[in-house]
């Protein structure tokens, strides 16, 4: 598995050969506040890299998850649809959010260490 | 712009790591351990607010008669003893801001949104009405919740329901803002650290603006410059409890055909079923009726999205589509409030 990856409008992914798990960062969940709805994709629903694939509600606000390369769904975390703090109290171990194979390949997110300075 | 004003309690926010935000041009706690968890405080215990962003003036009694003009509700035949909620009207009948007045036998406290206090200064000003702004050497806690009167009845006495007292270094009434019971409490700043922590070491939690915001929409309370505005009546609002001023007031002729003719917006409420929130300016439509969303976010206590929708008219059907980024979301109309 390759290291962790982030994107300027504040997704997660890690690829793992074929396939890429996605969710939101820590400092995405911090800003939006409790999260209290998330609409997951269908399974073998095909996006588009920048395509919102996941909708969530915040008390504070409304933000998408985009995708971060060219891919289809194979999974969805719906552990979410009852558990959605999950995002907020683990948002890149048990909060992740799809799961996807990955249609083109695009590695080209930031390291932790540059998103970091990204966001301060 | 001007900077951020900042309450005597700014430093101690900071010192519990709270979430800051602007609002009315004030540097204020959003959220210490979370919107949610503060929200469930306030049900099921108690937490405390500071709300002293709030405009706070005191008016002369002699002037009762003057200010009784201004609003649409009965200050002047209330007892001494009374809290009121009331709305400042302008001559159109338009809601000018909503209030409350602390009577006393000597003078009346007048508390104002934050948004608002320059606005209501100006007002009073306008018509010879004399006040002293206490909004900076005073503090307002609000302490609520369920727990929220047996624990300051450790610290003070406890007025009946919509009462003020004034003892010993402590100005205060029955009321909130939050659909719970409890305590609003003017001190002077230098007494509020000390009163604070009497709470905390009673378990009363910290609660930031954010969890207010969810208590008072699930409460079916309305937030200036949402459900009101300059815009709408008090009728227009829902509001028509409020308007027992039998004399003549500030936009009376307004208000009493607002009350007699269903010609006119009007505020509902509504619910969702569905996994998104419609959120302030969110367009609707209930039969033909247009509406636009004031208010809207999840209820903690029901799991599902809530709000407060104004039409242009009088809408018939109970059911509403929201339009909600561009997906229809049907809703329901409800004639009861939110918590029963």
């Amino acid at each position: 598995m390759s290291e962790t990856k982030y994107l300027e409008t504040h997704e997660w992914y890690i690829v793992d050969g074929d396939n890429v798990t996605v969710g939101i960062s820590d400092y995405a969940q911090g800003e939006l506040g409790d999260i209290v709805f998330v609409t997951l994709p269908e399974v073998g629903q095909e996006f588009s890299k920048g395509d919102a694939i996941v909708e969530v509600e915040a008390t504070k606000t409304v933000a998408e998850a985009y995708a971060p390369m060219n891919c289809v769904i194979t999974e969805v975390n719906s552990t979410l649809e009852t558990e959605p703090e999950l995002i907020n109290n683990d948002p890149v171990g048990e909060g992740w959010m799809v799961k996807a194979e990955i249609k083109e390949m695009d590695d080209s997110g930031m390291s932790y260490q540059q998103y970091e300075s990204f966001i301060s | 712009m001007s900077e951020s004003k900042t309450t005597s309690l700014y430093d101690f926010h900071l010192s519990k790591n709270a979430k800051i935000i602007d609002f009315a041009g004030w540097s204020m706690p959003f959220s210490y351990d979370g919107t949610l968890k503060e929200h469930h405080y306030v049900r099921k215990s108690a937490g405390y607010f500071d709300v002293s962003h709030m405009g706070r003036l005191r008016l002369n009694y002699s002037q009762i008669e003057e200010i009784n003009y201004l609003i649409c509700s009965d200050l002047k035949n209330i007892s001494n003893t009374k809290a009121l909620y009331s709305i400042f009207t302008s001559e159109e009948g338009t809601a000018i801001d909503d209030v409350i007045f602390w009577k006393f036998e000597d003078d009346l406290i007048l508390i104002c949104n934050a948004s608002n206090t320059n606005k209501i200064k100006t007002h009073l000003d306008i018509h010879s009405i004399n006040y002293e702004d206490l909004t900076t050497s005073t503090d307002l806690i609000a302490v609520q919740g369920k727990n929220a009167i047996d624990t300051v009845s450790n610290i003070m006495s406890v007025p009946d329901k919509f009462s003020t007292l004034k003892e010993g270094k402590y100005v205060y009434a029955r009321t909130g803002y939050t659909g719970e019971d409890g305590l609003e409490v003017m001190l002077d700043t230098n007494d509020t650290l000390s009163f604070i922590s009497e709470l905390e070491d009673r378990g009363v939690k910290p609660c930031g603006l954010g969890s207010r915001d969810t208590l008072r929409l699930e409460a079916s309370l309305p937030l200036y410059g949402f459900e009101l505005t300059d815009d709408i009546s008090p009728i227009e609002a829902g509001l028509k409890w409020t308007v027992t001023n039998k004399e003549d007031y500030l936009g009376k002729d307004v208000i009493d055909h607002h009350i007699d003719s269903k010609e006119h917006k009007h505020l509902k409420r509504f619910k969702l079923n569905a996994k998104q929130i419609a959120r302030t300016g969110t367009i609707c439509t209930s039969d033909g009726v247009e509406g636009i969303v004031t208010s809207g976010n999840i209820s903690p206590i029901l799991g599902y999205p809530i709000g407060f929708v104004l039409f242009k008219s009088n809408p018939t059907d109970d059911l509403v589509e929201f339009d909600i980024r561009g997906n229809l979301i049907e809703g329901n109309l409800l004639y009861k409030r939110f918590l029963s």
